[in-house]
């Protein structure tokens, strides 16, 4: 049933012995390609064993996909795209896909836009406060919490906290906040993320409600979510027990307390953008234009750019083939194009080589444009973005056109 | 004065039309007929429809040096590709935000349903717009973008 709450944990010795919160998930994953549900596991896992780059992988084989227990938080693959443009969109494969709420949601808005086939997926939505960016998190932590990071086996975010487990099983504890403000930390969109618990998923898995960390709570948003818990508990792949009051209360607070960090920090990186006046703002943001170069890094990874032939490729009447450097136009346009569905992954701010802080502007425009519109990117596959969309009567009447500018 | 290195009083502002051959294409072609008077700032572009405007033109006609950018289309409920007029709606809307968000006033665009039988009204749209962007002064865009 839609709603349901488990808290859950693999039967499997093996899998409970590399998993860090009951491996639930994992077991999860195995029991749906061990009896047909899927035809491939899509997931995530350690590169040459390093917790610090992490690369998808399509596992068919049941036996392999306990290579991808355990969470890590270095580096983000970009899931959605990666569906679209290496596995024909889920068109001729059903794939069962572990994703954080923005792979969610950015699956969402390519399906939305015909790129992926949504039957064929089912989504393991993976509960999430943030991710780190790999070579800076290194730096951390040897300069912050003064250890090698080869010797790092764990990390994990808790409230205002990050805390990283040594091989000899120490553990050490800094306040995230602070190492945020030293530049270090979760990446930048993650800090103003407000979406933790994918709720667009057929289920979403996380700790949040988690007493010890034995088990998984998970929560169903779907049918097709629904019936995959009853049936891997029916085949003995997890055990669940019914979380009590304490749980539910404790997971309450701690998703509204995500949500309140995020909105601080929404708060922060968009008032300086904004009260600063038109002035200012144009000899910014045309300082930061002035410096792209043009190589369609942002558009290469950006789950909203899906379009076969894009308009600021070579000799399409905009942008002259092999000039450098391109017109302000052309980190703006793209810009234009997706900020009504911007899902704040931050892959566009993470690949720019000039450092230009994209997806804060992006994103603060589509927090504006959600506002007037009243759209959420990326939660149900059936709403058009905005900007695609020609409207409702009704808005007619009320959204002013002309007076809207500020 | 000096505004952006241009004396207002001898700025005339490049205001970039698109407008609608259906209608406020017509009602222009009217308020010519009708010898109506406006300001000589209008660059007319007749295009198919309101909703034939894109992002990428109402910001190309910006880098190519419009203090102002007017959409013109037909009133809700007459375009002639049934929702062409509303889709441009959205989208100046949306437009209007980014402009605003890297710094250039959104009264620089303007959207507006002017009919066939309207020349008055696309006069008078011209006519206001115009004193609009006389006070906002020489587009920044096509400085800084001159500039560069
Ligand atoms: S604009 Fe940037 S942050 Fe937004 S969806 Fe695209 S890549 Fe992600
Ligand atoms: S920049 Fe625009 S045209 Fe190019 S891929 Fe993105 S959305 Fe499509
Ligand atoms: S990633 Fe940065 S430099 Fe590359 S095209 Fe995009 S804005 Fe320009
Ligand atoms: S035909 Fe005039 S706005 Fe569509």
């Amino acid at each position: 049933m839609k709603g349901e709450m488990h808290l859950a944990w693999s039967t499997d010795g093996e899998i409970l012995k590399r998993a860090e919160y009951g491996g639930a998930v994992t077991s999860l994953l195995k029991f749906a390609l061990e009896y047909k549900w899927v035809d491939a596991v899509l997931a995530v896992k350690a590169r040459n064993g390093k917790r610090y780059g992490c690369t998808p992988v399509l596992i068919t084989n049941p036996e392999k996909v306990i290579e991808t227990s355990g969470s890590l938080h270095c580096a983000s693959p970009n899931i959605a795209r990666y569906i679209k443009e290496y596995l024909d969109g889920a068109l001729y494969l059903k794939i069962a896909v572990t994703c954080k709420p923005c792979d969610a949601m950015a699956i969402i808005e390519l399906a939305k836009r015909n790129q992926i086939k949504l039957d064929n997926l089912l989504l393991i939505g993976i509960n999430c406060t943030g991710t780190l960016i790999p070579n800076r998190t290194k730096r951390m932590i040897k300069e912050e919490f003064g250890v090698d990071p080869d010797d790092v086996v764990r990390e994990d975010i808790e409230e205002d906290k990050l805390t990283i487990t040594l091989k000899d099983g120490t553990e050490k504890v800094k306040n995230l906040d602070e190492l945020e403000k030293k530049g270090y930390g979760r990446r930048e969109n993650c800090r103003r993320c407000e979406v933790n618990i994918p709720t667009m998923a057929d289920i979403s898995c996380g700790k949040w409600g988690v007493m010890d960390e034995k088990e998984t709570f998970i929560e169903v948003f779907s049918d097709k979510g629904s019936d995959l818990i009853e049936e891997s508990i029916k085949a003995g792949y997890i055990k669940v027990e019914q979380p009590d009051n304490i749980a539910l209360k404790t997971r309450k607070r701690k998703k509204e307390d995500a949500i309140k960090r995020a909105k601080k920090w929404q708060r922060r990186d968009f008032t300086t953008l904004k009260k600063i006046t038109l002035n200012e703002r144009l000899n910014y943001w045309f300082g930061q234009f002035n410096q792209c170069i043009k190589c369609f890094g942002c558009i290469d990874v950006c789950p909203i750019c899906y379009c076969e032939d894009c308009y600021l490729e070579a000799d399409r009447d905009l942008v002259t083939g092999g000039e450098v450097p391109p017109d302000v136009l052309f980190p703006m346009i793209r810009i234009a194009h997706v900020m009504d569905s911007c899902v704040n992954c931050g892959q566009c701010q993470d690949v720019c080589p000039m450092e230009i802080p994209l997806s804060q502007l992006t994103f603060m425009l589509n927090r504006e444009l959600a506002k007037i519109f009243k759209y959420k990117p990326g939660v149900d596959v059936n709403a058009i973005p905005p900007l695609r969309a020609p409207g409702t009567e009704e808005e007619l009447r009320t959204v002013v056109l002309n007076s809207l500018a500020r | 004065m000096d505004n952006n290195g241009i004396a207002t009083d001898k700025f005339e502002p490049r205001i970039i039309g698109f407008l609608c051959n259906w209608c406020a294409y017509a009602g222009a072609d009217l308020a010519g007929v009708s010898r109506i008077q406006y300001p000589p700032t209008l660059r007319v572009i007749r295009v198919m429809c309101s909703g034939r405007v894109s992002d990428i033109i109402m910001l190309s006609a910006f880098a190519a040096g419009a203090d102002g950018v007017l959409v013109a289309g037909c009133h809700l409920g007459d375009c002639h590709y049934q929702k062409g007029n509303l889709l441009a709606r959205r989208r100046v809307v949306g437009l209007k935000r980014l402009l605003e968000a890297v710094g250039i006033d959104g009264d620089r665009l303007r959207l507006e349903w002017i009919g066939a039988s309207e020349g008055a009204k696309l006069a008078e749209t011209v006519t206001n717009f115009t004193r609009t962007i006389k006070k906002l002064g020489p587009s920044p865009f096509r400085l800084k973008y001159d500039k560069r």
